[in-house]
């Protein structure tokens, strides 16, 4: 079931068409790949969707619910969660507050009952952290829960700044460039987890240069290059394409 | 231990004025908001409160009271604008602001007394007052620093991309932020006013702000302990060198710049951190090398 749809959307920076008419459906259940070479606009899309950057013309819509008006804080706050391409955890923090701060627009209490301590908004946050447990585990992470976040090797890194985004419970899934740097070994064990959400409901969008990840991963994949959609289908369908092959290889 | 504090009694209540300022400066500054607005508000409380007592007759308590709403509401109205901004753009705003409420304060005369002062306060507030007020605002700060409030607090200082994509509204927790600080700031300034018999415009100029950042920067930006221990380093060390008469300045001087190119996160988070590394070596003591063990 499509959840998240983007229709025509476009975003030029002076005479650069970062992003030129772009459609396409993300549906719940399944892993979409987004690919393309450097430059294609993927993280433009992204910044796009996650309301970072406004949308030039067209529209994207949440449940048919049209995003583009909105800031940053209230896409997050409808069911959009991201990852960053260059990661970005709150370094101070340890492992399990940068989690805990994930269920943030999940949180119920009141502003006066955070704000005088009553004990409804004490146990909220004892509940939370026991929930931000028990996903640093689900991540491999529950030994680290201490730890500054910003102390952790990069592997970590990732993986506590997917157990944020996944804090959130979002419908729909963003992850830029969630395998860059990693091996095979540590890109399949994310890719397992990827899967697993999808599984469970969730929307999710994968922004890769990892082909082959892409390819073992996604059930459906759009190629971006120029700024424009140049195919999608099946990984099988779009590793065939002429047009993908060029767009890679420089033809 | 009771013994020294009765024998300094002037000393330690300065100090518990010194700490108040110093939380209303750091709550703004651990939402990631570079206000120093603070001293503003706590001018307003302090004349608001005098007028209110002196000239108009309320009862003290009333006149605290609403000495502390003032700031609240002065610290929201500056909000509106204010909490756009950001980093240096919002600190020299915000040190405008400031210059701004000391230049007021010495022009209404009928009200403020002008440059001599709101004289003839009588005192009503002593060192078990302001100790209350202390204990108060450091429950509420602790129990906003463990809520949701404080978490949003938290994110947006240390990366605004992330708390947004997280859904935190920065619009709102800054605006929470300077309220806070308004509120902290005011009540500090009302309970000044009826402490020190007079209100001078000077008292809430550059001094108060060079004072409190300097807490702040010395004891801890993130922590409740930070100010306690900045306050206490602010006006005991003074205290302590006098003995060295006239080379004092110059020693209070170096002994703080030690300190801060020492512990740049300022000595109680730098303690603190230093605990929570143990606790986290205790429980994962490969935690900060790469999956697999690999160097």
């Amino acid at each position: 079931m499509t959840v998240l749809e983007l229709r025509e959307v476009k975003r030029h920076f002076g005479g650069v068409k970062a992003v030129d008419g772009v459609s396409l459906k993300v549906a719940s259940g399944q892993v979409t790949g987004l690919i393309g070479p450097n430059g294609s606009g993927k993280s433009t899309l992204v910044n796009l969707i996650a309301g970072v950057l406004a949308v030039g013309d067209g529209d994207i819509t949440l449940d048919g619910k049209s995003l583009i008006k909105l800031t940053a804080d209230e896409v997050a706050r409808c069911g959009v969660a991201r990852t960053f391409q260059n990661i970005r955890l709150l370094p101070e923090a340890s492992v399990l507050d940068n989690v805990v701060i994930g269920f943030y627009r999940h949180e119920r209490s009141p502003l006066y009952a955070s704000l005088l301590g009553l004990p409804s908004s004490r146990r909220e946050t004892r509940e939370l952290r026991e929930q931000g447990r028990a996903l640093l585990a689900r991540f491999g992470l529950a030994e680290y829960e201490q730890v500054p976040a910003g102390g952790l090797a990069y592997g970590y890194q990732r993986r506590v700044e997917m157990a944020r985004a996944v804090a959130s419970a979002p419908q729909v899934l963003l992850l830029d460039e969630p395998v860059a740097g990693m091996n095979d070994v540590e890109a399949r064990s994310l890719g397992q987890i990827f899967a697993q959400l999808a599984r469970e409901g969730m929307a999710v969008l994968v922004i890769e240069h990892n082909t082959r990840f892409v390819a073992e991963l996604c059930s459906q994949v759009h190629v971006l290059d120029g700024g424009r959609l140049i195919a999608h289908g099946s990984p099988q369908e779009v590793m065939r394409d002429p047009a993908v092959v060029a767009a890679y290889l420089g033809g | 231990m009771m013994e020294f504090l009765r024998a300094n009694q002037p000393v330690f209540d300065f100090f518990l004025l010194t700490l108040g300022f110093a939380y209303s400066q750091q709550v703004v500054l651990r939402a990631g908001v570079f206000s120093l607005a603070s001293a503003a508000f706590s001018c307003l409380g302090a004349y608001g409160c005098a007028y209110l007592v002196v000239k108009a007759g309320l009862p003290v308590a009333a006149g605290v009271g609403l000495g502390t709403l003032i700031g609240g509401l002065a610290s929201y109205l500056v909000s509106l604008p204010l909490a756009r901004l950001r980093g240096v753009y919002q600190a020299i705003a915000t040190l405008a602001l400031v210059e701004l409420m000391v230049a007021l304060a010495l022009y209404a005369e009928p009200i403020t007394g002008g440059a001599v002062g709101f004289n003839n306060i009588p005192k009503h507030v002593g060192t078990t007052e302001l100790l209350i007020a202390v204990l108060v605002v450091i429950y509420l700060l602790h129990a906003q620093s463990i809520s949701r409030i404080g978490r949003g607090f938290d994110a947006l200082r240390q990366d605004e991309y992330v708390a947004a994509s997280l859904g935190v509204s920065s619009r709102r927790e800054h605006t929470l932020a300077f309220i806070s600080s308004g509120l902290i700031g005011g009540l500090f300034g009302a309970l000044q006013s009826m402490y020190a018999y007079n209100v001078e415009p000077n008292q809430y100029g550059f001094g108060y702000m060079v004072t409190t950042l300097a807490a702040i920067v010395l004891g801890g930006r993130r922590s409740l302990l930070g100010p306690i221990l900045g306050s206490a380093i602010m006006i005991l060390l003074p205290e302590v060198a006098r003995p060295l008469a006239e080379y004092r300045q110059i020693v209070v001087g170096v002994i703080l710049m030690i300190v801060v190119v020492l512990t740049p996160q300022g000595l109680a988070d730098t303690f603190l951190a230093w605990l929570q590394h143990r606790r986290a070596r205790a429980l994962a003591p490969m935690a900060t090398q790469p999956p697999g063990g690999r160097a």
